[in-house]
């Protein structure tokens, strides 16, 4: 039996029968995950996650923020090929703000957080409400002097507090029953804000996070290309692109019209835009209600709760195609940036049978280099120069293709143009009349109604004023207590820094000095402790 | 078209970056050299009349090239005539001397701690040379960077990064030190309890309940369990600790095996400088000068500040360019709100920033949580800092954002 009872012991439950590994109930695995996320170390692999989570948002391109490199990566023209690409999106990686993982990092820190905040906020206002502790054994500490005056422990202690007082202490008059040496004491207190601050900081990002679903549920971003002289209306319809927040229906568009007049644009010499503006104006049921306003990046234009942003810009030629008498197309075509200053694009003209498309080559300011080649001598219009291809055939131009686009298979190039502004000339043996009046340019706006923002910003300037005493004001307590003595009274002065131990003691015998000098003490003993025995 | 800018004062500002330049290699030079003609013993450093005389020349020299430094950023503003810290180059300037200027200003000024200066000058000067191979000539910036925001957003975010930079120095040398310090007390035989020294891990509950335990119990007892906010997170008097790190100074040397101290940063910073720059000389060059500082650092341990000093200095400065960060942040987002018309967008640079934050969020929890103060907090701020480099360099140089034109 002896020998057999050290192996049993660790099972410990002979008399109940078998043991099984203890599995904890329902409630208690809660508990458990309540306690684990209540930990700071638990928070703080929360955000190594969520830091891990950023690192790869920043090098795995992200769907909605660059949709067209995440296509290449899929398809694997650009990246690591098309089996990692397939890992990736089943991890989420091209959405990773999207993803539920990151959702549930989210989550877990604010449940965390919350974790966290509940009793520290509790304990935080019961001990706003508290005046500052008492003292005891205050000669122990190690910042302990006493200094000799003539004045009454009273008074002694008055001018103890008035130094603390300018030193902005909160302060406490304790009596000679109330302490526990029996002497009149003074306990002072400073740098609450350490907590509150901290307190506040991180309460601040529930309201971010209130911030940022407002924003997010109620707002509206939406995204427009229109040309000199032409207009939008702010419809679901009209934009090219939107992103209308779950709760921004479609009659929470105002619904006015914004006319681009012009767009004005400057270089600089090495061909760096200097300045592009877009001249607005802005009409309400066909009325002109404001006249001439720009719009410029860093310059919105703020209209019935939407924000006009300046984006993009283009060129945009205003291309004429007749055959005989009939105007086949008219109108301006909106062209991409193409390579060296030059704007490349198609003009669809669906209205011909069969159909015809012009690809079109722009130059701004034609030249030849060395080799006779053209160029563009520069980024801004001087003598601007159409190319055209001239496409005709079944080019599926019915179908929803992009703007720039069309079925090439289906059709065949029939003849090329070179156009100077306000030229014409005609193709094919003179059935098409193919003209480029002028140029005029195309001006690519943002439209976003943002609501949220005042809360974005007043959880911003929380956060900060919320962090800067939880890391700068430090906490410190001072007690005095004055024993009468022959001929006035004995003032000891004792003194704890939570933080800063070293910041304190300078501060610690600035007080003391000036204390000295108030109660006019001839020598400040001071305050090592042990040193007081001498005294006693 | 505008005049591009004033060829004049944009040769004088880079001669006088030049001049910088060789002054703080003079200077970092002249730093280790006074530490070299420093004698350590008992936990006291003496310098010789050698070293005196070396120090006060290599402030002197340091203080100069801070001196033509601010001249070749206002000249270099002048001669844009806009705020002259709007592309890499500019801003790898101006970073660098903010951090030449807070180390000799704050470390050997105001803390006395004049033996980290030749790290801090190591770093500013590599900042400078990886300027130079961003350089460009001093153009107008593009309508997006035209606005007052950029003195705020751009200012505020440099700020923060050249504090960061000086918090890394003394990170790692706190690091440096502190094995050295455990090294040292194990070998001696010294009752070693492993919160040394490193002092940082010495849990705040006993420290106060030997002292001022008393005094304090009354209105300590009501804190909550897990707020970081009551504990003494930075304190400096040595009590503790005293005798533990001071057996023999020129022992905490020799415990410090040399070759981690070459290969670790050659290995971190050679292929760092190859995927970025994809330049194999300027790989090679700079894995060589990382593993020379990096032998340095081990070579100085007996003369740093020890591990307890180093630490508190780490905390310090991280928590003062933290709120910086934290506003360069959010003044962003203001700016982006007004120019982009979002104030979020995960755009790369945006959620480069952000990781950054992050881990020095997680640096300040860790150093007020038991079981993560000391050294586990520390190299939390080494990565931090590693992640800031990435933000910087990285992000800028490789990935495409809308950030993207402030790239070089």
């Amino acid at each position: 039996m002896t020998q057999t009872a050290p192996s049993r012991e660790p099972t410990r439950a002979p008399e109940r029968g078998v043991a099984l590994p203890e599995v904890p109930g329902p409630g208690e695995t809660a508990r458990r995950a309540w306690r684990w996320l209540r930990r700071m170390s638990t928070a703080i692999w929360l955000l190594f996650a969520l830091a891990a989570a950023s690192v790869v948002a920043t090098f795995v391109p992200q769907e909605p923020v660059i949709p067209t490199t995440v296509e290449s990566w899929r398809s694997g023209i650009e990246g690591p090929g098309t089996e990692v690409s397939a890992v990736f999106d089943a991890l989420g990686l091209y959405d990773v703000y999207g993803s539920p993982w990151f959702a549930a990092i989210v989550v877990l820190l604010f449940v965390s957080l919350t974790g966290c905040l509940v009793p520290r906020w509790r304990a935080f206002l019961r001990d706003a409400r508290r005046p500052p502790p008492r003292g005891r054994g205050l000669t122990a500490l190690r910042q302990s002097t006493t200094l000799r005056t003539s004045l009454p422990p009273e008074e002694g202690l008055a001018v103890v507090e008035a130094s603390l007082a300018r030193r902005r202490y909160r302060r406490r008059r304790l009596a000679q029953e109330e302490t526990a040496s029996g002497l009149a004491q003074v306990a002072a207190e400073r740098g609450r804000w350490r907590e509150g601050g901290s307190l506040l900081f991180h309460a601040s990002f529930y309201l971010l996070l209130v911030g940022i679903v407002v924003a997010q549920g109620f707002g509206f971003v939406g995204q427009v290309n229109v040309a000199e002289g032409q207009a939008f209306t702010d419809t679901r319809i009209s934009y090219d692109v939107a992103d209308p927040g779950r709760f921004f229906d479609l009659e929470d568009h105002a619904g006015f019209a914004v006319r681009l007049d012009a767009f004005d644009l400057a270089f600089f010499e090495d061909g760096t835009p200097e300045r592009f503006v877009s001249e607005v104006t802005v009409l309400e049921d066909g009325e002109e209600v404001r006249v001439g306003e720009a719009v410029a990046v860093n310059e919105r234009l703020e209209h019935a709760g939407m924000n006009l942003y300046q984006m993009r810009f283009g060129m945009a030629p205003r291309v004429e195609v007749r055959a005989g008498d009939s105007d086949l197309f008219a109108d301006q075509v909106m062209l991409g940036q193409g390579e060296g200053n030059t704007w490349t694009g198609v003009a669809k003209v669906s209205a011909a049978d069969p159909q015809i498309a012009l690809e079109i080559l722009l130059v701004p300011d034609f030249a030849r280099d060395a080799d006779g080649e053209p160029i563009s001598a520069g980024p801004a219009p001087g003598d601007p120069r159409l190319f055209a291809n001239l496409w005709v055939g079944d080019l599926g131009l019915e179908r929803p293709v992009p703007a720039t686009q069309f079925d090439r298979d289906g059709g065949q190039r029939v003849d090329a143009v070179e156009l100077g502004e306000g030229e014409s000339a005609a193709l094919l043996g003179g059935a098409l009349e193919v003209a480029f009046p002028e140029l005029t340019m195309w001006s690519g706006f943002q439209v976003a109604h943002q609501p949220g923002r005042a809360i974005l910003l007043a959880a911003g300037v929380l956060v900060l004023v919320g962090l800067v005493p939880s890391l700068y004001a430090y906490r410190r307590r001072i007690w005095a207590e004055a024993r009468p003595v022959e001929g006035g009274s004995e003032v000891t002065v004792a003194g704890v820094a939570l933080q800063r131990v070293e910041a304190f003691d300078d501060a610690y015998a600035e007080l003391v000095e000036e204390l000295a000098d108030a109660l006019d003490a001839q020598h400040p003993t001071s305050g090592e402790p042990g040193e007081e025995e001498r005294q006693g | 078209m505008a005049e591009l800018y004033d060829p004049q004062f944009g040769a004088a500002s880079n001669a006088l970056f030049n001049t910088a330049l060789g002054a703080y290699l003079l200077a970092m030079v002249g730093y280790f050299f006074r530490m070299a003609f420093t004698k350590v013993a008992e936990g006291q450093t003496t310098a010789t009349r050698a070293g005196r005389r070396i120090g006060v020349a290599s402030t002197v020299i340091a203080s100069v090239g801070v001196l033509a430094h601010t001249a070749s950023i206002v000249t270099r503003g002048l001669a844009a005539e806009r705020v002259p810290w709007a592309n890499m180059y500019e801003y790898s300037s101006a970073l660098s001397l903010l951090a030449v200027a807070i180390g000799l200003v704050v470390l050997q000024r105001r803390l006395g701690l004049g033996h980290l200066m030749g790290f801090v000058l190591a770093l500013a000067t590599t900042t400078m040379a990886i300027a130079l191979m961003l350089y460009t000539d001093p153009g107008p910036i593009v309508p997006s960077l035209q606005s007052y925001w950029i003195r705020i957003h751009v200012t505020s975010a440099m700020v923060a990064s050249a504090i960061f930079m000086v918090a890394f120095a003394a990170t790692a040398l706190y690091l440096v030190k502190d094995t050295a310090e455990r090294r040292v007390a194990e070998r001696s035989g010294q009752g070693f309890t492993g919160s040394t020294v490193g002092a940082a891990s010495v849990t705040p509950g006993a420290e106060v309940a030997a002292g001022e335990g008393a005094a304090l119990a009354e209105g300590e007892a009501g804190a909550a369990p897990g707020a970081g906010g009551d504990q003494p997170d930075d304190r400096l008097d040595g009590d503790a600790v005293e005798g533990a790190g001071y057996a023999s100074p020129l022992e905490q040397r020799r415990v410090l095996t040399a070759w981690p101290f070459g290969v670790v940063p050659a290995a971190v910073v050679g292929p760092f400088t190859l995927v970025v720059y994809q330049a194999p000389v300027a790989a090679a060059v700079s894995a060589f000068v990382a593993a020379a500082i990096g032998l340095l650092s081990r070579w100085s341990v007996p003369h740093l500040p020890d591990a307890k000093t180093l630490d508190t200095l780490a905390y310090r400065t991280i928590a003062f360019g933290f709120p910086i960060w934290t506003f360069a942040i959010i003044a962003g987002a203001v700016w982006a709100e007004e120019a982009w018309g979002r104030f979020w967008g995960w755009d790369p640079k945006e959620t480069g920033s952000f990781f950054t934050w992050v881990l020095y969020a997680a640096y300040l929890h860790a150093r007020s949580t038991s079981g993560w103060r000391g050294r586990r907090a520390a190299w939390i701020g080494v990565v931090s800092f590693a992640a800031l480099m990435v933000t910087y360099y990285v992000v800028n140089l490789f990935v495409v954002g809308l950030h993207s034109y402030a790239g070089v």
